[in-house]
């Protein structure tokens, strides 16, 4: 596979030099460089392929910037990134949000954190920050906004027109589990169109990470997810210990595995019950959180916290797990087999909830390529595409657990695709119980203070809501030079306006929660 | 639709799964990780173990750590802390300080309900708390 | 007294009566679903529910009235004043004469119409208008939405509901709630109409906005629905409103269909009650369980499923009748 994107992009973008790197260290199998019309040449060639763009992020080197764009294939392991220079003082880049919709929100992020102008953009406005910056936050030095630039940034501003009218779902809103605000253009019941606002909980954590060292920069990703937060624990510790290339213990390995499936269902389950309640039955979200309870309870025997769990070191684990955390699993797994049953009845077998979820909010396979959803939203829609299989992390490449996908695409399959992955994520704990070693849970000689070597690595791993990517460039120092995060549900967001278009406000609110989104992490 | 009905009745005649909290405390998971303590000098109990060497200010990501003072009494190697404060408004537990402590003179503590009226009821001095606890048991 | 009676005579003297009795009928009945429906919620979610004030919190409902009444009465700027100072009070109207016709037992009833059943349907009607009038008022458009809502649901409902009493009131003869009670000696009607009183009861839990038919009040889409707006004491009157319809609506099912006050060795109060209250529980019941049905859907299965197969039980019921 990798040969052959060589060989076609090569033909494709005409005498361009494609660099094959090494996988284990940069997380891509191809780089190469382009000047803004390769680039569209390279975009619409991946288009075609059927990848899928899974990422665009700005660096700023100060004498230029660079704009990296990852593409990526859901069926083969296949990884290319293409970069592209600008020029600091004006930089300029033309759009790809023509050809892949993701690029929308991610153009629009670049231009406000970097100032990056993108030729043909259809709504270059703020997005995450509002009125107050002055100038544009991750650039290394300090660029002030233009007045023009402000004005163009905020020019979104809902308009009524003669027959609708604006209903802010959210920012204070039951359904919108945090503080997300859309603003739906409504006819009557019917919505004409959905804008969400973002950066009601933007706390910058990207800027943060650069200002600390790897190490004080552990307990943040939790606070990104914080329903998964031992997933984003995982990346950004397999990412740093990749990029540092330090080996970690077996049992270590394992532990990492029960722990995160721990709390992947433990993000399910909050889902299932916040899902109903915001379909209004009540009673299962007070079901799962006495499910949860039970996780909580295990990890917080070893983790010492209940949810920003902030338990993987860099080279194993902040302590090993005893005896009774492993009683403490096998109770759970055995409890958890027994309330599926429970659910199907309360639940998955309700003639309303199927009717309320059947046919809403349909992603076809072409349109989740093309807005790059992840995780169960993905495998909802029928892609078989799990990180965990694709790019294992951890002791993941020994298990063996299949990847539930659905056949419609709908709120339903995702509901399906998400029970049953608490399914596999049982069967997965029990295999990595099965085969934990003995042994140290720590790395020896792992140094103090982590200087990776320079370079960049793009490292995805699967949350509970899918792709997270972590793009890091390190220029040597204890502290990342640009460390950027891809987080699932920003992805996953992107594609409900198209979802709400001419739906009820019910499916809406139907369409929102099957999507599983965790604000802060789209915030940052 | 009535198998939903005969999982919520059941339910009904269930035993509650809550516990009422003020009433009826649960255990304390000793790994539990509440705000961060001093722990006594492994040689002699009767003084905190911290030597005021200011790891811990330097690695705490959120800064919460702040005027470690100490002194070298007579006759000993190193210094004793007399001063440590702890900004736990800031803090968000992640237990750097814990594990980077040269002299493992930190450790989580079991208090899992501070309370207080305004910032600075959160603002400790750990070595005051040390000598308080010191008194008490 | 004797005097008081003469000049106004014996009928409006018990009316009146009655109408106080009814009152505090209504605001017990309230405090007490109030109660019962957070406890039964608490344990249908392996809860205790309230149990602080008073013996297994029963005293809660009336600390949460004090804590209401004890509320400013906030009215936001740009409302539209009598239509949102009266909502709440017209809401309250229909809810009392309805009272006023249900026979508790045999010589428990304020006033035996005998066009009970329509005097209690007529006034139910009322109460649309004034959900429709806190939603327009409230200058809101959660509150709006939740308002034109109501109507269409409530309209919707109205029809099945009067249809699946019809045929009771063929067999019974009578429009008077208290002859009917009176035909079920023998038999409860639930028996020889029990579609009736199934199409009757997904009518009545739709008509009191109950889940899963509480869209006019979907927290989840439009906050609070009409009453977004309202707090303290003028909420307090909305949330009494809802559960004495609640109360209402089981009672007229237990008139029509269960027996009414009929009932062996036990006061005919007593069997009423117990009656009624076991709907009422059902009705809880059902919230605990269900998620809420879509707006289209509601109106689809009025239109499409209740309202013809009320017509087709009508119908049999007349055949069956005049053979």
């Amino acid at each position: 596979m990798v040969e052959k994107i060589k060989a076609e992009l090569g033909a494709a973008l005409g005498g361009v030099e494609i660099r094959e790197t090494e996988y284990r260290e940069r997380g891509y199998h191809l780089s190469c460089e382009a000047s803004p019309g390769e680039l569209l040449k390279a975009a619409r060639f991946f288009d075609e392929c059927g990848f899928y763009l899974a990422a665009i992020v700005c660096v700023d080197y100060r004498e230029y910037l660079e704009l990296v764009y990852i593409f990526a294939n859901h069926s083969a392991l296949c990884k290319t990134k293409v970069t592209l220079k600008l020029d600091p003082a004006k930089p300029a880049a033309p759009t790809l949000s023509a050809i892949f919709d993701c690029a929308y929100w991610h153009e629009r992020e670049i231009r406000e954190f970097y100032g990056v102008l993108f030729d043909g953009h259809p709504n270059l406005t703020y997005l995450f920050l509002h009125e107050g910056i002055d100038a544009y936050p991750l650039r290394k030095e300090q660029v002030l906004l233009a007045d023009e630039d402000k004005k163009a940034l905020g020019a979104f501003r809902p308009e009524e027109g003669e027959d609708t009218f604006f209903v802010n779902l959210g920012p204070q809103h039951p359904s919108t589990h945090g503080v997300l605000r859309v603003v739906l253009k409504m006819d009557g019941e019917y919505i004409q169109s959905a804008e969400p606002v973002l950066g009601y909980l933007h706390r910058m954590h990207e800027k943060m990470a650069e200002n600390r060292s790897y190490l004080q920069f552990l307990p943040n990703p939790s606070r990104m997810d914080y329903l998964g937060a031992m997933s984003f624990n995982l990346g950004h510790v397999t990412a740093v210990e990749r990029l540092c290339g330090i080996a970690v213990p077996d049992r270590a390995n394992c532990v990492r595995v029960i722990a995160t499936e721990l709390n992947r269902i433990s993000s399910h389950l909050l889902w299932l019950g916040a899902y109903l309640a915001d379909l209004g039955a009540l009673t299962p979200f007070l079901f799962v959180f006495d499910d949860r309870e039970q996780i909580n309870d295990v990890l917080e025997a070893v983790t010492g916290s209940r949810l920003t769990y902030c338990y993987f070191r860099f080279g194993g684990l902040y302590n090993d797990v005893d005896e009774a955390f492993i009683a403490g699993t096998k109770a759970f797994i055995e409890r958890m087999r027994g309330r599926f049953g429970l659910y199907e009845k309360l639940v998955g077998g309700n003639v309303i909830f199927i009717n309320r979820t059947r046919g809403i909010g349909v992603i076809e396979k072409e349109r989740a390529r093309k807005y790059a959803v992840s995780g169960p939203v993905l495998r909802g829609a029928g892609i078989a595409m799990d990180m965990r299989k694709a790019e294992p992390c951890a002791a993941y490449s020994e298990m063996d657990f299949d990847i539930p996908v659905g056949t419609r695409g709908d709120a339903l399959d995702m509901y399906r695709v998400r029970v049953r992955e608490m399914g596999t994520a049982l069967d997965i704990i029990e295999q990595a119980l099965a085969r934990l070693p003995d042994g140290p849970v720590m790395a020896e000689k792992v140094p103090k203070k982590l200087k990776p070597p320079k370079g960049d690595l793009y490292h995805t791993v699967e949350t509970p809501r899918g792709e997270l990517g972590i793009y890091i460039v390190s220029d040597e120092s204890d502290r990342p030079y640009r460390m950027k995060w891809r987080v699932p549900s920003f992805s996953n967001l992107m594609i409900f306006p198209e979802l709400a278009r001419g739906n009820l406000l019910a499916d809406a609110v139907a369409i929102l929660g099957s999507l599983d989104l965790v604000i802060p992490e789209i915030d940052r | 639709m009535l198998a939903g009905l005969g999982v919520t009745i059941r339910a009904m005649f269930q035993p509650v799964v809550t516990s009422q909290y003020p009433r009826q405390l649960l255990a304390i998971s000793p790994r539990f990780r509440g705000h961060i303590k001093l722990l006594a000098d492994a040689d002699n109990p009767d003084k905190n173990g911290c030597i005021a060497c200011g790891i811990c200010v330097r690695n705490c990501p959120s800064g919460s750590i702040k005027d470690i003072e100490g002194e070298k009494r007579e006759g000993e190697k190193r210094k004793t802390a007399t001063s440590y404060r702890l900004d736990f408004t800031t803090c968000s537990q992640c237990g750097i300080c814990v594990e980077t402590c040269p002299s493992n003179a930190i450790d989580f503590s079991a208090d899992y309900n501070p309370a207080g009226f305004k910032r600075e009821d959160f603002h400790y001095d750990l070595v005051k708390e040390f000598e308080k606890r010191k008194k008490s048991s | 007294m004797e005097k008081i009676i003469s000049i106004m005579g014996w009928e409006t003297v018990k009316t009146i009566v009655g109408l106080v009795g009814v009152l505090i009928f209504v605001v017990f009945n309230a405090l007490i679903l109030t109660w019962a429906e957070r406890k039964v919620a608490g344990h249908m979610q392996r809860r205790i529910g309230p149990k602080e004030v008073g013996p297994f919190g029963l005293i809660q409902p009336i600390a949460d009235a004090i804590k209401l009444l004890g509320k400013e009465i906030l009215t936001p700027r740009e409302v539209d004043r009598p239509l949102y100072w009266l909502a709440p009070v017209l809401i309250f109207v229909p809810v009392l004469v309805s009272f006023v016709v249900i026979p508790f037992d045999a010589s428990l009833q304020v006033r035996d119409m005998n066009a009970g059943i329509l005097v209690i349907l007529a006034f139910s009607s009322l109460s649309v208008l004034s959900i429709l009038m806190a939603g327009w008022g409230s200058n809101n458009k959660y509150a709006l939405i939740g308002a034109i809502r109501s109507v269409a649901q409530n309209i919707a409902y109205e029809i099945p509901l009067l249809l699946a009493l019809l045929p009771v009131i063929m067999m019974a003869n009578s429009f008077s709630l208290k002859a009917i009670v009176e035909a079920q000696q023998g038999l409860w009607f639930v028996v020889c109409q029990p579609i009736a009183f199934f199409i009757y009861f997904i009518a009545a839990v739709a008509e009191t906005n109950r889940t899963p038919f509480d869209l006019p009040e979907a927290e989840s889409e439009l906050v609070a629905g009409y009453h977004t707006e309202y707090s303290g004491m003028r909420f307090a009157l909305f949330f009494l409103a809802e559960y004495t319809n609640i109360f209402i609506v089981s009672a007229i099912a237990v008139t029509f269909f269960l027996g009414g006050y009929q009932g062996p060795f036990l006061p005919g109060i007593v069997w009423f009650l117990l009656k009624s209250y076991c709907l009422v529980f059902v009705i809880i019941w059902l919230r605990w369980t269900y998620p809420r049905v879509r707006f289209d859907q509601l109106l689809n299965l009025s239109w499409k499923a209740l309202i013809p197969l009320a017509f087709i039980n009508l119908l049999v019921t007349g055949g069956l009748l005049k053979l």
